[in-house]
């Protein structure tokens, strides 16, 4: 992960239109960003699409960067706003083809069929998708409250509330794993 | 479980690396090489925020000028010292959240629905404290011309406002459009108060402040008009090109 300061350099010399900076931040936040779509619940090649799709927007509002800001807020907020646009689409695509079943089902399923396991999204899978977010830019991107509250457009204080709830959330679900692998293992 | 395992837990989830394909990141470059130009920022928040307030109070000052500044005229002392200073500062106030609904990553004060609660709030509670004449003649006539002027002076507000951030980027367009339109909406209030001469308290309580909420609703419902006409039309594009 670049340093904030650093970031911001890069940044600015991107919108300078300086190709090595441009190229330096794609391969230094794409994981990150990569990351973020994943702990979501999307599938790989979903956050594959997500992340061009997030280049895409982020070189087209690039100028709305202003230097002094916290640059990563900005992409993360460009981020969200790409998933909830996706998440938009399949909802109509699904409507289209007269789908029934429920999206959120699906994407829940965290270790279905053909998808490689990821520790990270069965960690955050019980929690509803506004903690996960705020958990996996509190303690995976290593941003701050007042960082994620700016990429999430909100207030301090509702990011405080969705951590708390989600922790509260981790300590269930991570509490009755334990209590049935303890179970299991005394049967064994 | 205690916080401390959990945040182990994150902790050391996260520390396993994530790599993204070498391809989908020089793909991402070459694409960003294609149309890679120096791009002009956009000026600090206070100016783009002074912008609007200007251009509301421009609008307000416009439209009264047109119409007769027949409420001004009649005001007191008190209310004009009290009344439009209170205004600026709603005004200037929208203005800074609509220049950070505009502006990815922007630290947000107020939620768009707090914002128009708040402005709802306190122009009932100014309205009130300076107005004492109980009276209600031509309550819902009179009431409804006032709506009506409000409105229509705070279109032409709301598009100029988004033609001066046209280059920001909202990432919630609904939430954007609430704050645009309760920020023009206040210009709205501003040529009212300019120009409207009828002093009876209910009638400033009810049909002035009502300008605000009926144009931040209709700025949203423009703003999710577009949204969804958008995804529409992206949609009916995506359908349209062959697959590869």
């Amino acid at each position: 992960m670049c340093p904030d300061s650093n970031l911001e350099m890069l940044m600015a010399r991107y919108q300078e239109g300086d190709f090595a900076a441009a190229t330096a931040l794609v391969e230094g936040i794409s994981p990150q960003l990569h990351r973020f779509f994943v702990a979501q619940l999307a599938s790989r090649s979903d956050a594959d699409d997500l992340l061009q799709e997030t280049w895409l927007r982020i070189h087209r509002v690039r100028h709305t960067y202003r230097s002094g800001e916290p640059v990563l807020p900005w992409f993360y907020a460009i981020a969200r706003h790409v998933r909830v646009d996706h998440y938009r689409k399949a909802i109509r695509t699904r409507v289209h083809e007269q789908r029934l079943e429920e999206i959120s089902t699906a994407a829940a399923t965290v270790s279905g069929k053909g998808r490689p396991p990821d520790d990270l999204r069965d960690v955050l899978a019980p929690l509803p998708e506004s903690q996960r977010e705020v958990i996996e830019m509190l303690k995976v991107a290593g941003m701050s409250l007042e960082e994620v509250a700016r990429a999430t457009s909100t207030s301090v204080g509702s990011v405080k509330q969705k951590a708390h709830r989600a922790y509260r959330k981790l300590r269930e679900t991570m509490s009755a794993m334990g209590s049935r692998k303890g179970q299991s293992g005394g049967q064994a | 479980m205690i916080d401390r395992e959990i945040d182990e837990t994150l902790k050391r989830v996260s520390q396993t690396p994530h790599a993204v394909e070498p391809v989908l990141l020089g793909s991402i470059a070459d694409s960003v090489k294609a149309t890679l130009q120096p791009v002009r920022c956009l000026p600090p928040t206070w100016i783009l925020a002074c912008g609007l307030a200007l251009l509301c109070a421009a609008v307000a000052v416009a439209g009264a000028a047109r119409a007769g500044f027949y409420g001004v005229e009649k005001m007191n002392s008190l209310q004009l010292m009290l009344f439009f200073p209170v205004l600026t500062i709603l005004i200037a106030v929208a203005a800074t959240e609509f220049v950070n609904a505009m502006i990815p990553g922007s630290l947000r004060k107020l939620s768009p629905s707090a914002l128009l609660a708040t402005n709802c709030a306190v122009l009932v509670g100014v309205l009130g404290l300076l107005f004492r004449d109980y009276r209600t003649e031509h309550f819902l006539s009179a009431g409804i011309i006032c709506l009506l002027t409000g409105f229509l002076h705070a279109i032409p507000a709301g598009l100029l406002c988004w033609l001066m951030l046209r280059r920001g980027f909202a990432v919630n367009s609904v939430s954007a459009g609430l704050v645009a339109g309760t920020l023009a909406g206040l210009a709205g209030v501003g040529v009212l108060e300019l120009h409207c001469a009828n002093f009876e308290a209910a009638h400033l309580l009810v049909w002035h402040t009502a300008v605000v909420p009926v144009s931040g609703a209709a700025g949203a419902v423009l703003a999710w008009a577009l949204r969804w006409q958008g995804g529409r039309i992206a949609e009916a594009s995506a359908q349209r090109t062959p697959m590869s």
